[in-house]
């Protein structure tokens, strides 16, 4: 029973870390949270739904196309509204990413309708037996491919020199267009990559949630797993999206089920409480 | 110091002739949108101090709505008191909880803060929908009518003379908060916490103020705009109804007291002249927030040609 409730969540678990890094990969590139994170996730399903039903496009296509509009979407989301806010304030920032989460979260309900949709698995949703704990290969797939990109961020950011030109740009503007490093190239790139990764992780968990307007609200576990982890780092968000999916489940199970989305609100609001760095951060010193 | 105080007295006066002339003239339709945009415009009230004034941005807004409608309701099925006690006993409730919150906001800033205040909104909703015994739960439950010296309000004609002159009180309050010495403190705060604490502002108080003033606001506006609408629905009380009343202070003007009534304006009476795009209000809204917060975050409050001139932001 436990082995099993465990097994499960952690499938839950990899869908907040799969939102988590997109989270932070965009934190921790260009400075900004992104309040409409979640809902460039649903719009990521959303665009492969519009292809196969607009464009009578087979589902692969239709992916393809998904990911060109990904591009396209977070090439937008740059070069329309965050470079024009670069010198904003934060509050200005903040409450730019929430309108832009909500256009496209109302977008989607004004064009393809409030309800649900049925979107289709990438692999096989029955379940094989395994050890005495049941697991489905669709799952699992989640699970892999955010350990995955996990692995590709952690070695773009730390082995490579683009990596390394994305992280002096963060830490400082001035400096690292000083020795040569464009500045609004790197932030294009990193709104295109979080837009791809939104996307992917779209696809991968509509068929699990309920693929409606609405499911960008599954953000905030995406939030509550990226502070939980650590705003600024990559293992910490998958390490905290895991530990959340866990927790939840543990509690869905063996307290209450209506507990289990209290407590990862509750989570989110300690840890900025009482531990604002996440289990794998480092608490940057505020300077005057 | 006023560029052109005749003016602003006469708009002044215009204004009050007509807000008490409106009764008389109008349909019960139009008395009910007025009751909703002053209703609102309370609420928003709550934001301009939090967020345009102490420069602290609170999704936070949505709970205290929901706890000053709630509360008042549930103290006037479950105890029976009346309204007209319940909402200002409630209110100063949801205020000090709301400087609690702004105590517990001591360490963090920016995006912390706008998460943790998110969480909050979500945390209410949820407890709201899970205490089914007290709330109805999902299913909400219904607001009993205003009943003050032996008569029962619930019409929007009716509504109109409690709700209207209570904005308008408050209103005033938070339009002269803004000139006083603790209106300065929260600008210094806003454009410098670290500089305001080296003044010698006691930073944490005065920020815990603010949420709490936020609080007090949001409870009394949801107090207000629950006997109106006669029924409570948690839905209309989570994230997205918060990020609504952002839109609205954004689109008014956050740093003004005239832009919260603006912006409401705008987004209770928009809906009638978009009588044919009913499924597009969610995205025309969006944009609106969206458009304002790039091109003009000043909002329409700063067209407003009586402003004062050589005011900073």
């Amino acid at each position: 029973m436990l082995a099993q409730v465990v097994v499960s969540s952690i499938t839950a678990g990899a869908v907040y870390a799969l939102i988590a890094l997109g989270f932070v990969l965009i934190h921790k590139g260009t400075g900004v949270v992104h309040f409409g994170y979640g809902d460039q996730v649903t719009f990521g399903a959303y665009m492969v739904l519009i292809g196969q039903s607009l464009l009578g496009l087979p589902f692969w296509p239709a992916v393809a196309l998904a990911l060109v509009g990904a591009v396209a979407l977070g090439a937008l989301v740059y070069g329309g509204f965050m470079r024009p806010l670069r010198n904003a304030s934060l509050l200005a920032k903040i409450i730019a990413t929430l309108a832009i989460g909500t256009v496209l979260r109302e977008f989607l309900r004004a064009y393809m309708g409030p309800n649900a949709w049925p979107f289709p698995f990438l692999l096989s949703p029955t379940s094989v037996e395994f050890l005495g704990v049941r697991l489905v290969p669709a799952n699992l797939a989640i699970v892999g491919v955010s350990l995955g990109i996990l692995a590709i961020l952690f070695v773009l950011f730390e082995r490579t020199l683009a990596g390394r030109a994305i992280m002096a740009a963060c830490d400082n503007r001035v400096g690292a267009s000083l020795v040569g490093v464009r500045v609004s190239n790197v932030f294009l790139l990193i709104w295109v990559l979080a837009s791809v990764l939104a996307t992917v992780a779209g696809i991968l968990v509509a068929p699990l949630l309920t693929l409606s307007p609405d499911m960008g609200l599954i953000g905030i576990k995406g939030f509550t797993a990226a502070i939980l982890g650590g705003f600024n780092s990559l293992p910490g968000a998958v390490l905290g999206g895991i530990l959340l999916g866990i927790l939840e489940g543990l509690a869905g199970t063996y307290i209450s089920t209506a507990l289990k989305d209290m407590i990862s609100y509750g989570i989110l609001v300690a840890v900025v409480l009482v531990r604002p760095q996440g289990l794998l951060g480092v608490l940057s010193v505020r300077k005057v | 110091m006023s560029t052109r105080p005749a003016l602003v007295i006469l708009a002044s006066a215009i204004g009050l002739a007509a807000l008490v002339a409106a009764p008389a003239m109008l349909a019960e339709f139009h008395l009910f949108q007025l009751c909703l945009v002053a209703g609102t415009a309370l609420v928003v009230l709550g934001l301009v101090v939090v967020t345009g004034f102490a420069g602290q941005l609170s999704l936070a807004q949505s709970a205290f709505v929901a706890l000053g409608g709630y509360g008042s309701a549930i103290l006037a099925t479950a105890w029976g008191v009346p309204l007209w006690l319940g909402i200002p006993l409630v209110s100063i409730v949801v205020a000090l909880l709301g400087y609690v919150l702004g105590l517990m906001t001591l360490r963090v800033a920016g995006h912390y803060l706008a998460l943790a205040t998110m969480a909050v909104t979500a945390i209410v909703q949820l407890a709201l929908i899970h205490s089914d015994s007290i709330t109805g739960g999902a299913a909400g439950m219904p607001v009993p009518p205003f009943e003050i010296l032996g008569r029962q309000l619930q019409t929007g004609g009716e509504l109109y003379w409690v709700i209207v002159p209570v904005t308008a009180a408050l209103f005033l309050v938070v339009h002269n908060l803004n000139r006083s010495r603790i209106g300065r403190a929260f600008a210094a705060i806003r454009q410098s916490e670290t500089a305001a604490e080296a003044m010698g502002l006691n930073v944490l108080r005065y920020k815990a103020a603010a949420f709490g003033a936020s609080g007090f606001l949001g409870a009394v506006g949801g107090g207000l705009l629950a006997p109106l609408s006669s029924y409570l629905d948690p839905a209309a009380f989570g994230i997205t109804q918060t990020v609504y009343f952002l839109a609205i202070a954004v689109v008014g003007g956050m740093m003004s007291p005239l832009g919260a009534v603006i912006g409401s304006a705008v987004f209770v009476l928009l809906p009638d002249f978009l009588q044919a795009f009913q499924s597009y209000l969610g995205l025309v809204f969006a944009l609106l927030l969206l458009v304002f917060i790039v091109l003009r975050p000043t909002g329409l409050a700063s067209l407003n040609p009586f402003r004062r001139g050589g005011e900073g932001t």
